[in-house]
C-alpha cells in the first residue's frame, strides 16, 4: 500500500468513527441555550432557568403536587436514576410544577420534604406567565380538568399532562426524553454517561 | 399387639395427623408470594398510601382478593383522614398525556382480585384533614355489596 493509500485509509477511518460517536450521542431536541425564565425555587428564591444549572447535566421533569398518583411515580423514578447513579456529581435534578396557581414555594418545599428529596433536587415553580411560555417552548400540555360539579375558577381540579423525563447538557440543550412513570432509571443513565463521554 | 407395635401406633397416629392437617389446610387456603387468599373470604392486603400534605390528596393502594364464590362490588371507601374517598384510574391519553378520572363502583368475580396500584386504579384520599407523612398509618373502611364493611391500615411510605 502506498503512502497515499494509507494516509486516505487512516482518514476514513477516523472520519468513520467520528461518525459512529455522533449517532451515539443524542440529538438535540429542545434548545434553551437562548432562553431564560425567571422561577422560584422552595425558599422563593429566584432562579433563572436554565442558565442558573448550565455546565451541569440537568435530569428535568414536571409535575403537580395536588397529583396523588402519576407524578409521585414519576419523582420516584427521579429518585431511583438518582440512586443507581454510581456518581451523581454534576447533576440537577429538576421537578418544575405545571400548577403554579397551587404550587407555591412552601406547598413545594412541603412535597420535597415528604418525599424525602435531597439538596440536589431542585423544585420550581413561578408565575403563570412564565410557567406557560417554559411549557411551551419543550411541547408539555398541562391542562387544568374540572369535575362536572365544579365551577371552572374553582381550585378543585385535576390535570390532563404530559409525562416526560427531559435530558439537559450542560449548555442547556434538551437531548433526550423518556417516559417519564414508566423509563427504567439504566436508560436514562445511560445517556448520562454518554453525555459524560 | 406387641410391644413393638405398641411403641410404633402413637408415631403413626401423629404422622397420620400431622399429613391430614396440612390437606385441610391447603383445602382453605393457597400462598401465592406475598398474598394469602382465604378460600371463602374476601380478603384485604398489601396496602400502603402516599404521603401527603394537610389540604391535599394521597393514594392508597391494596390487592381485594375475593376468594368467596360469589360476586362482590365495592360500593365505597372511607377513611378519618381525608374528607372524600373515592376510587380513581390513572390512563393514558392517544395523545401520550395522562389524565385521572373516578371509576365508580368496582366488581370484583369470584375467585378474582381488584389490584389497585400506582399509575392504575387507586383509592383517591382527598382533602387530607392531617399531614401524611413516612411512618404513619391510614385506617380505611371499604364497604362491599356482599360482605358488608372491611378495614385495613395503610402504612404511609414513599414509593420505591
Amino acid at each position: 500500500m502506498t503512502t497515499a493509500s494509507r494516509s486516505l485509509v487512516l482518514t476514513l477511518t477516523v472520519a468513520f468513527s467520528l461518525f459512529l460517536t455522533s449517532c451515539d450521542s443524542p440529538k438535540t431536541i429542545y434548545d434553551l441555550s437562548d432562553t431564560s425564565y425567571m422561577l422560584r425555587d422552595t425558599d422563593s428564591t429566584r432562579v433563572n432557568f436554565p442558565a442558573d444549572f448550565s455546565d451541569n447535566i440537568s435530569i428535568i421533569t414536571f409535575i403537580y403536587t395536588n397529583c396523588p398518583d402519576v407524578c409521585p411515580v414519576i419523582t420516584a423514578n427521579m429518585s431511583n436514576i438518582q440512586k443507581q447513579l454510581e456518581d451523581t456529581s454534576g447533576i440537577n435534578f429538576i421537578e418544575i410544577s405545571f400548577d403554579p396557581q397551587r404550587d407555591t414555594p412552601s406547598v413545594l418545599k412541603k412535597y420535597k420534604n415528604l418525599y424525602n428529596l435531597n439538596d440536589q433536587f431542585t423544585m420550581l415553580t413561578g408565575r403563570s406567565s412564565a410557567i406557560r411560555e417554559l411549557l411551551d417552548k419543550v411541547k408539555i400540555v398541562a391542562e387544568k380538568v374540572y369535575p362536572d360539579s365544579a365551577a371552572q375558577d374553582s381550585s378543585n381540579y385535576t390535570m390532563r399532562h404530559s409525562n416526560y423525563i427531559f435530558l439537559m447538557d450542560g449548555e442547556n440543550r434538551i437531548r433526550a426524553k423518556y417516559p417519564a412513570s414508566v423509563v427504567p432509571p439504566e436508560n436514562v443513565i445511560e445517556d448520562i454517561q454518554t453525555l459524560r463521554d | 399387639m406387641d410391644t413393638i407395635n405398641r411403641s410404633i401406633l402413637p408415631v403413626l397416629l401423629l404422622i397420620a395427623s400431622v399429613v391430614l392437617w396440612g390437606c385441610q389446610s391447603q383445602s382453605n387456603s393457597k400462598e401465592e408470594g406475598n398474598k394469602k387468599v382465604i378460600l371463602g373470604k374476601l380478603e384485604l392486603y398489601d396496602g400502603w398510601a402516599r404521603p401527603g400534605a394537610k389540604g391535599q390528596n394521597s393514594a392508597g393502594y391494596l390487592i381485594i382478593s375475593n376468594g368467596t364464590a360469589s360476586v362482590d362490588t365495592l360500593l365505597s371507601v372511607n377513611s378519618d383522614v381525608a374528607e372524600t374517598c373515592e376510587i380513581h384510574e390513572s390512563y393514558q391519553n392517544d395523545d401520550g398525556t395522562v389524565s385521572m378520572r373516578p371509576a365508580g363502583r368496582q366488581v370484583i368475580a369470584d375467585g378474582n382480585d381488584l389490584t389497585l396500584t400506582p399509575g392504575g386504579k387507586h383509592i383517591m384520599l382527598m382533602k387530607l384533614k392531617r399531614e401524611l407523612a413516612v411512618g404513619d398509618s391510614v385506617m380505611i373502611s371499604l364497604t362491599f355489596s356482599n360482605v358488608g364493611q372491611k378495614s385495613l391500615k395503610l402504612p404511609v411510605k414513599v414509593q420505591n
